[in-house]
């Protein structure tokens, strides 16, 4: 896998425990979380599992991952027993069409790495599949780089138009509008990415033939090296949106009715700043200002990307992952 | 015996039911189709205030479409419902009285405005300009449950602007409002796809077609056309012209619009499950609207007298053909709906052209069938033109006259390129292994990264030193 070592994806983190905020709330839509089992791509080292675990013992988990060296590697980082959390060596298409439809709510996480038509098409099957009060989330890389060039001369230009028509070719069933190019700005490409699987839900969960309907809860995107683009909601009645409205209009984060995907772009501090900054937190915003006054110095170029660096931080603070040197 | 009752009336009531009609009439067409229908009346706008025939007749007509939770409007500055048609315009059906008012015009039934607002809704208004008459009809949930009134309400208003039709739908059925407002990013996408497809050719002509807000961009078929020594072999299309007898011109162009794709690609398409082959097949027009889009079936004569059935190695053949009539009754489409009369004789006739044509371009798929890489080559020479260019170009393309043959016209056949090898003393190998085995390979070779066939090929190239 390219790019920082996994434990070193702060953004990537902060995402993580956005899901870990979603799931406090769903006791307010009248779900209790025993009844849910989580399922995820939990990665080498079962990062979220380890985290759900941590906040919500009484959820179940299971966890599916294709490579089988990738499957040894997590047994042995498992963090707790396995009545709590199975591992399954299966690829995660193969999972999904095999899944019965349940009554059981589930969380679901589907954490790909790369942005392929199957991450639309997995997403469409398990819309079909889950019961109310199940959440999914999506995470699917979306960046830029993947679809532009520079066109310096001709053969670049070639190669440019073949790398749009191929993204056309591939995704076009899904594309908002049949002339819709990857954005160079990774906004818009992740943007567009959210317009597409609101697509693929008003397909799979048409109005005419259900009630059921899929309602955001949060879309980000960000980049640790990579862009991605990251999208939570929930399988609720379509005419109950109130519902959901009341349970998460406390969560600055939430994005409930499709709006543009909030960015991530948590700074690199040292422990040491942190823990100067938290004195000052929480408070409202703006806070960059405060928080680079209160700091003293310059953690980035120069005042106006410190000041937009520290807001970043003021929201996400509680999000940060902690990297100490500690006993293993 | 029980004595019977004679009955006193003359006559009985054999008078059409209006909610008869008024469900019949939507039941058979899609919401997407009956909007076509209210673009194709504001076309015709178009040809009666303009008929004349330029390089872009419809340039500075547009018409825009908004859809809202409980609204359908249209507007357009096409040239208004001329006054003298009121008698015809707002009546379900034709009036044998009613004379033809323009040529090329495509409406003919009498139905497409009346079915397009049935369809969508209980309430509607139709304000128009044209000339010296500006007034509004309206339709009303009333008037459409009452069963013996069929007089609609007309009065005159006052219109700003160029001449234009408004035709504003409201109190929607809930099965539309919900594509306006639930599915609405679904439903305007297919929309706008089905527009950028089939207005394609009126829209590239100067016809401007919004969808809340956003214009729509047309989608046309570009062929391959390599345009250096024409005499020499080179990647062209096959074209093939002609004016029947009963004074339909046509124009047919097939070839690639893009290069043959190899082994590989075409096994990785055959992973992704929903792929489309986006332009590939043929797209029929008839006096500038696309009837039949990219079609791979035997409608349009795959799989058919010799030609092999559409399989995605074909992904790379696209063709054309454009029917074009002052009497629309002469095209070959469908009498009340939008699509194509594949029964119809002068299509059939076509239909052998198109034939003709596309097996020019499969054999030579096949032919060079392993060798992508050389036929990638030899369409790079070439550029990528609309059918507009295509039709210019043939005018100097050395064409072949026929006047005894099923339909008689004009053809170019292009000398494309053949392999070096005479087909008959090579044969295709294939075969499978393991993919880690096929990286070891390569590797060996010393390249991983090595496409599976140059492995394979160069195997047999070592063992062959040996053997020879
Ligand atoms: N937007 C418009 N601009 C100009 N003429 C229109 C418009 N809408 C409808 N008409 C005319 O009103 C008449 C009735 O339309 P329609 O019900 O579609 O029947 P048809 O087009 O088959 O005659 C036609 O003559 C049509 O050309
Ligand atoms: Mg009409």
């Amino acid at each position: 896998m390219a790019g920082p070592s996994y434990h070193m994806r702060i953004n990537k983190a902060a995402d993580r425990f956005s899901l870990i905020e979603i799931i406090k709330r769903l006791p307010k839509l009248k779900n209790n979380l025993d009844e849910y089992t989580y399922y995820g791509f939990g990665g080498p080292f079962l990062e979220d599992m380890r985290l759900i675990y941590e906040f919500y013992p009484e959820i179940r988990m299971i966890s599916f991952e294709e490579i089988r060296k990738v499957f040894l590697r997590q047994k042995f980082h498992i963090p707790c027993g396995p009545e709590q959390l199975t591992l399954e060596n299966c690829n995660v298409t193969n999972f999904i069409d095999n899944l019965e439809s349940t009554d059981e709510k589930s969380i679901f996480w589907l954490d790909y790495t790369d942005l392929d038509l199957i991450c639309f098409t997995d997403f469409e099957k398990l819309l079909n599949k889950l019961s109310q009060g199940s959440v999914i989330k999506i995470t699917i890389r979306a960046d830029p780089r993947d679809y532009w060039i520079i066109p310096k001369n001709i053969e670049n230009r070639r190669q440019k138009s073949r790398m749009i028509e191929n993204f056309r070719r591939i995704f076009g069933e899904y594309l908002p509008r049949p002339s819709a190019v990857p954005s160079w700005k990774s906004e818009d490409f992740a943007y567009l990415l959210q317009e597409m699987m609101q697509i693929v839900v008003q397909n799979s969960l048409s109005a005419d033939i259900t009630n059921l309907t899929f309602y955001p809860i949060s879309s980000f995107y960000y980049s640790d090296s990579t862009w991605m683009f990251s999208i939570t909601g929930i399988i609720w009645p379509r005419t109950d949106f109130e519902a959901v409205e009341d349970a998460f209009k406390d969560w600055e984060f939430k994005n409930l009715v499709w709006n543009r995907p909030i960015h991530i772009d948590i700074p690199n501090l040292s422990t040491k700043e942190r823990l100067h900054l938290q004195k000052h937190l929480p408070r409202e915003r703006p806070r960059g200002p405060v928080l680079r006054a209160e700091m003293g110095h310059l953690i980035d170029e120069d005042i106006i990307r410190t000041e937009y660096a520290l807001e970043q931080y003021a929201a996400f603070h509680r999000y940060f992952p902690y990297f100490l040197r500690g006993i293993p | 015996m029980k004595e019977t009752t004679p009955i006193d009336e003359k006559q009985i009531n054999a008078a059409p039911l209006k909610s008869f009609f008024v469900s019949m009439l939507t039941r058979d067409i899609d919401l997407e189709d009956s909007i076509l229908d209210l673009l194709d009346n504001c076309v015709d706008g178009i040809l009666r205030s303009r008929p004349d025939e330029g390089n872009q007749p419809y340039y500075g007509y547009k018409a825009e479409i908004r859809l809202e939770k409980d609204l359908f409007l249209i507007s357009d500055n096409c040239g208004g419902i001329p006054w003298n048609l009121h008698k015809y315009a707002f009546r379900m059906g034709r009036d044998p009285e009613r004379q033809s008012d323009a040529p090329g015009l495509v409406g003919y039934y009498g139905i497409g405005m009346k079915r397009a607002i049935f369809k969508m809704g209980r309430n509607c208004s139709i304000s128009t300009k044209n000339i010296n008459h500006q007034y509004q009809v309206e339709i009303t949930q009333d008037w459409l449950q009452d069963e013996y009134t069929w007089d609609l309400p007309v009065k005159n208003i006052n219109w700003k602007g160029k001449d234009g039709t408004i035709i504003k739908i409201t109190n929607l059925y809930s099965n539309i409002s919900k594509q306006f407002e639930e599915n609405s990013k679904k439903f305007t996408a297919n929309l706008e796809r089905i527009i950028s497809t089939h207005y394609a050719i009126i829209i590239e002509k100067g016809f401007e077609i919004k969808i809340n807000n956003q214009i729509v961009v047309p989608r046309t078929t570009k062929l391959v056309f390599d345009s250096h020594q024409l005499e020499q072999t080179g990647i062209r299309p096959f074209i093939f012209k002609t004016i029947t007898s009963d004074n339909v011109d046509v124009f047919l162009a097939v070839g690639f619009w893009r290069p043959p794709p190899s082994e590989n690609e075409i096994n990785e398409e055959k992973e992704s499950t929903k792929y489309s082959s986006m332009d590939a097949g043929w797209t029929i027009v008839c006096n500038d609207r696309v009837v039949v889009f990219c079609d791979r079936s035997e409608l349009t004569g795959w799989g058919e007298a010799g030609v092999p059935r559409f399989h995605n190695q074909f992904i790379a053949i696209s063709g054309v053909v454009e029917f074009r009539s002052k009497d629309p009754g002469k095209l070959p489409t469908k009498t009340t709906k939008r699509g194509l009369d594949s029964s119809a004789p002068i299509y059939l006739q076509v239909k052998n052209k198109m034939r003709e044509g596309m097996k020019i371009f499969t054999d030579y798929t096949n032919k060079w069938k392993g060798r992508e890489d050389e036929s990638k080559k030899q369409i790079s020479k070439g550029e990528n033109l609309p059918l507009r260019e295509i039709r210019q170009k043939s005018e100097k393309l050395s064409m072949n006259t026929t006047s005894r043959t099923v339909i008689p016209g004009e053809q170019y056949r292009p000398n494309l390129p053949k392999p070096e090898l005479p087909e008959s003393t090579a044969r295709r190998i294939s075969f499978v292994k393991e993919n880690i085995k096929i990286k070891k390979v390569a590797a060996y070779f010393g390249d991983s990264s090595l496409d599976p066939s140059d492995v394979g090929e160069k195997c047999f190239d070592l063992v062959y030193q040996e053997a020879k």
